[in-house]
């Protein structure tokens, strides 16, 4: 039998670069497939080829046995090939049914009007046909992001996709979600589907797929069986070199205290309460991190915390100073570096070169700014230093910002921030789009400053980052902290509960540091009022609790 | 699809934009001499055809091989235009021959220089604002206002100082700080209005422009006019007091002083913008606020000041406009505001472009003039090429700010990365169709 999908001696150039160099690639039908790689290494552009988007400049798509020439997602969708990106295209306002048939409407009175009743129960048999649980009525505002990503794939399956494309499916998941995603899959491919995801984590690949095809650089390092490789394995196809997959902490006294939070209650942009009343403090040499899904209320929390947005009430307190009223300015000059969430929009300014993007936020400060004109030439070198230190690629301070990967994008931010020399960092997603052998660089860089005693706050939705990295865990569920847990001792699942909003009950929790919290009065009730979140928080992560 | 990412764009516009949107400073200057080319390629046609259609005693052209007569002749419109506002370098008649008795310091020439000078202001003002992501509308007003504050401060001063070439520059001088502060405060406003009540300034500043026009108009008339004046003016400030036309004839209100400072101007703004923390701040609200915001800017502040800033340049430009053209305050300001706006889009906002593209516009100005005095063709038609050679040559500039506004291009607001705004793996996220553009133009580099 033809595989699914194959692409036969792909090559696709840009200006100056080759982001596939003969990529050979065959799909078998029915089964799922993890494209495995860093940033950069092509896994999408090969991806956009199959599905229309580019033209390969060498090599043939061949779907079902037939070479096809794709001039643009139509002709890729009329193939049966489906692609669910990253970020989902669906209309908010709109209900399930309305989203999944948009575009491809059944209609009646010749084609003037959308034939709803038809449409609404194409929607539900699908749905149904492959367990989906999604209500057609209920509007993609009020369905979590797992609901949208199942209407995503439904949108694809009513468009009659054979083989469905993931960009990256579980980033914006919960542990959880990512479980049923996995059912997901296993329906859809016993129904005869093939699924194809990308992914640059190995986990996911090896517990999701049935088949791993690693690219690096462009080329097609190998296609292995799921069930015949470990993570170290993978790692190194990956990378191409041995990596440590674990950041090791040691134990360390925390020192002053550098950070206070108290009853903090700020609102986004829309005015709706987005931090209900979190409390905790920081010390130096101690990092605290944060786990939760996105939106939870972390980006705000962030925001209060650097600066960048007014609490509607409560305080912070830095280095024994409350913070209200002062300006973002000042708080960069008081020694707070903020990693963004937002490197698109905040961390970097797009159109300027790196050398202009080192000084963001030291514009005004020595020694770059002297004498109230900008020292060019001192700037440039501190970029030089950062693209150096942090392996920022290509190594070209010149370049504009916008000309990078995300990835080498983010770690010139982190560099920048890292070495502004703070007295506290906040980094917000730090390793997000960045690769491997580059994240274990960050962890090991943000160990270090933890080291010299800088306190950090640490936001991530990567579990297993801020559970390796950090002293001490909160969760953020729905604007509250709904728990804070030792990393050492909690459990994926635990952490997973909470990230859902659920609350540990004595029973499932083990190990001192929930001992002490309970006795502090924070994790017995499970209730996240700030008052005992307070009490909890503010007691020093002990040096045994990041032993146990 | 996340927020900006040139998608609200219907298509056939996306396609129409795109090409315009990274280019380098070679290739844009590349594109204005083609755009002149081509503008002037349109205006012979239309020339020719008016040429047709008018009625004239004897040809002024015949078209060779088929012998058709017509009205006008393209090829002397042109060469007036171009020849004639610089004072003929070139021997009438006789292309391509050297004028000996052509001298730089003539009347066209001036006429042509005096509307240089005077764009540079107003070119400069707008934008300083374009920098700061500010569409500031209002230069003409504020240039109005600074106008009238300049020839008050003047008349006001000038009988307590004895009459001379030293109380001169000292009232030159003054006036024109007179002028920038006029100026500058008449710009404030829509920019205190724009940071403290989120007022948009392109409506405020349009507003504030019939507000300065007829505020002054209504105080020259009823206050300070000239006692006996039929038109509404003030009276002349001492000619002394005024920018001296060395080498110029008087009467093309040109003094090379003033361009001189014009040019002055241009490059401190173009140090200011390019090489001062203040610059860096201004620069970074206009392209990106957000980040601006991230980095410590006081969007504000910067918002007030970069009005102010643009304001006191418009009122430099009544300044120069009262002290060297007119020698008085008169109610009928000619549009130097808005060609201002003309200009600095041509310009692509960068300071250093200002002056070429002041001196185009001048050269149109001081060319229509002589195409009037030498040829039969009717001034509206003089208009039409004029405008044709503007909208030619600001066009692609025009496009290329409208489609980073949209964020079409590598480094937008919303750049090819924005579209995707990857939670992960982003290296090679370039997914969507928008991502698919700027890739092809620059490149993911490290792909």
């Amino acid at each position: 039998m033809n595989p699914a999908v194959h692409l036969d001696g792909i090559t696709k150039r840009f200006p100056g670069v080759v982001a596939n160099d003969d990529v050979d690639l065959a799909i078998e039908r029915g089964s799922v497939h993890a494209l495995l790689g860093e940033n950069g290494a092509g896994k999408t552009t090969l991806m956009n080829v199959l599905y229309g988007l580019y033209r390969p400049t060498e090599g043939r798509v061949v779907v079902d046995g037939e070479p096809r020439s794709f001039a643009s997602p139509r002709d890729a969708i009329d193939a049966g090939i489906g692609m669910i990106h990253q970020h989902f295209m669906l209309v908010d306002p709109m209900t399930v049914w309305e989203n999944v048939v948009l575009g491809n409407e059944p209609r009646t009175w010749g084609g003037l009007r959308v034939d709803e009743a038809a449409a609404r129960e194409a929607v539900v048999e699908l749905s149904d046909r492959y367990g989906f649980d999604v209500d057609p009525d209920a509007r993609i505002e009020d369905v979590s992001v797992g609901v949208q990503q199942r209407v995503e794939i439904l949108k694809a399956l009513y468009r009659g996709a054979e083989v469905l494309i993931m960009d990256e499916p579980t980033a914006v998941l919960t542990p959880q979600e990512v479980e049923e995603l996995y059912d997901v899959f296993e329906e859809l491919t016993e129904q005869g589907k093939t699924i194809i995801f990308i992914s640059h984590k190995l986990g996911e690949a090896l517990s999701a797929a049935d088949e791993i095809t690693v690219l690096r650089d462009g080329v097609n390092v190998g296609t292995v069986a799921a069930g015949d490789v470990t993570r170290e394995e993978l790692a190194e196809m990956m990378v191409g070199r041995e990596v440590l997959m674990e950041p090791a902490t040691t134990p360390r006294e925390p020192g002053n205290r550098v950070l206070e939070v108290t009853d903090l209650r700020v609102e986004d942009d829309r005015g709706v309460e987005a931090v209900s009343g979190i409390s905790f403090e920081l010390r130096e040499g101690e990092v605290l991190g944060i786990a939760g899904v996105d939106g939870n209320g972390q980006l705000q929390l962030a925001e209060a915390i650097t600066g960048m947005r007014e609490p509607s009430a409560g305080s912070v307190e830095y280095l024994g100073e409350s913070m209200a009223g002062v300006t973002r300015r000042e708080h960069i000059d008081r020694g707070m570096a903020f990693v963004p969430e937002d490197r698109h929009e905040r961390g970097l300014v797009m159109s300027y070169d790196l050398v202009q993007n080192g000084i963001l936020g030291s514009q005004h400060d020595p020694p770059f700014a002297a004498g109230g004109r900008i020292d060019w030439e001192a700037s440039a070198e501190h970029a030089e230093s950062v693209i150096d230190a942090y392996d920022v690629r290509p190594p070209n301070a010149d370049a504009d910002a916008a000309s990078f990967s995300g990835g080498n994008q983010q770690k010139f931010i982190v560099g920048r921030e890292f070495e502004r020399d703070p007295d506290l960092v906040v980094a917000t997603h730090p390793t997000r789009g960045v690769d491997i052998g580059s994240t274990e660089f960050l962890h090991d860089r943000l160990l270090e400053l933890r080291a010299e005693g800088k306190a950090i706050l640490l936001v991530s939705s990567k579990l297993d980052e801020v559970q390796g990295l950090s002293d001490r865990l909160a969760v953020i569920h729905e604007c509250e902290f709904t728990g804070v847990v030792d990393p050492a001792t909690v459990t994926e699942e635990e952490i997973g509960l909470l990230m859902a909003g659920e609350t540990l009950d004595d029973a499932s929790v083990s190990g001192a540091a929930i001992h002490d919290a309970v006795d502090d009065g924070l994790a017995g009730s499970g209730e996240s009022d700030g008052d005992a979140d307070a009490d909890a928080t503010r007691e020093p992560a002990a040096d045994e609790e990041v032993d146990a | 699809m996340s927020r900006r990412d040139g998608g609200r764009l219907p298509t056939p516009v996306r396609r129409l934009i795109e090409p315009f949107v990274d280019r380098t400073v070679a290739e844009r200057v590349l594109i204005s001499v083609a755009a002149i080319a081509l503008s002037i390629a349109v205006g012979f046609a239309i020339v020719l055809v008016s040429g047709r259609i008018a009625e004239c005693s004897a040809a002024a052209w015949t078209m060779p091989v088929t012998g058709l007569g017509f009205c006008y002749d393209p090829f002397e419109v042109y060469a007036v235009l171009f020849n004639g506002a610089l004072g003929y370098p070139l021997a009438v008649g006789e292309p391509g021959v050297f004028n000996p008795s052509w001298t730089p310091f003539n009347l066209s020439f001036g006429l042509t220089l005096s509307e240089t000078t005077l764009l540079i202001f107003t070119g400069l003002s707008v934008a300083v604002a374009f920098r700061a992501g500010l569409f500031n509308i209002g230069t003409q007003g504020q240039l109005v206002v600074g106008a009238l504050a300049t020839a008050l401060t003047v008349l006001a001063l000038a009988p307590l100082l004895p009459a001379g070439p030293v109380s001169g520059v000292a009232l030159v001088v003054v006036g024109t700080l007179a002028g920038a502060v006029g100026g500058g405060l008449w710009g404030a406003i829509p920019g205190a209005l724009k940071a403290y009540a989120d007022a948009n300034e392109v409506i405020t500043t349009i507003m504030l422009n019939f507000v300065a026009a007829n505020v002054a108009y209504v105080l020259v008339l009823e206050v300070f006019r000239a006692e006996g004046s039929s038109v509404v003016a003030t009276r002349y400030v001492p000619e002394y007091a005024q920018f001296t036309p060395w080498l110029f004839p008087g009467s093309s209100d040109f003094a090379l002083l003033a361009l001189a400072v014009g040019t002055a101007f241009i490059g401190a703004l173009y140090y200011l913008v390019e090489h001062t923390p203040f610059g860096y701040d201004l620069r970074t609200s206009g392209v990106q606020a957000a980040a601006a915001e991230y980095g410590g800017v006081d969007a504000k502040l910067t918002t007030v000041r970069a009005m102010t800033l643009s304001g006191a340049l418009g009122g430099v430009g009544g300044a120069v406009w009262v002290l060297m053209s007119e020698g008085r305050w008169i109610a009928s300001v000619p549009d130097l505001g808005f060609d201002g706006i003309t200009v600095s889009i041509l310009a692509g906002n960068n300071p250093l472009g200002v002056l070429p593209a002041a001196f185009l516009f001048g050269i149109l100005k001081g060319g229509a003039l002589e195409i009037g005095f030498r040829t039969n063709v009717p001034t509206e038609l003089v208009g039409v090429l004029r405008g044709l050679i503007i909208l030619f040559v600001a066009m692609p500039e025009f496009f290329r700010m409208a489609g980073r506004y949209a964020g079409l291009g590598s480094s937008g607001p919303g750049g090819p990365e924005t579209t995707e705004d990857d939670s992960d793996g982003s290296g090679d996220d370039d997914g969507t169709t928008d991502g698919a553009v700027a890739t092809a133009e620059g490149g993911e580099t490290d792909a």
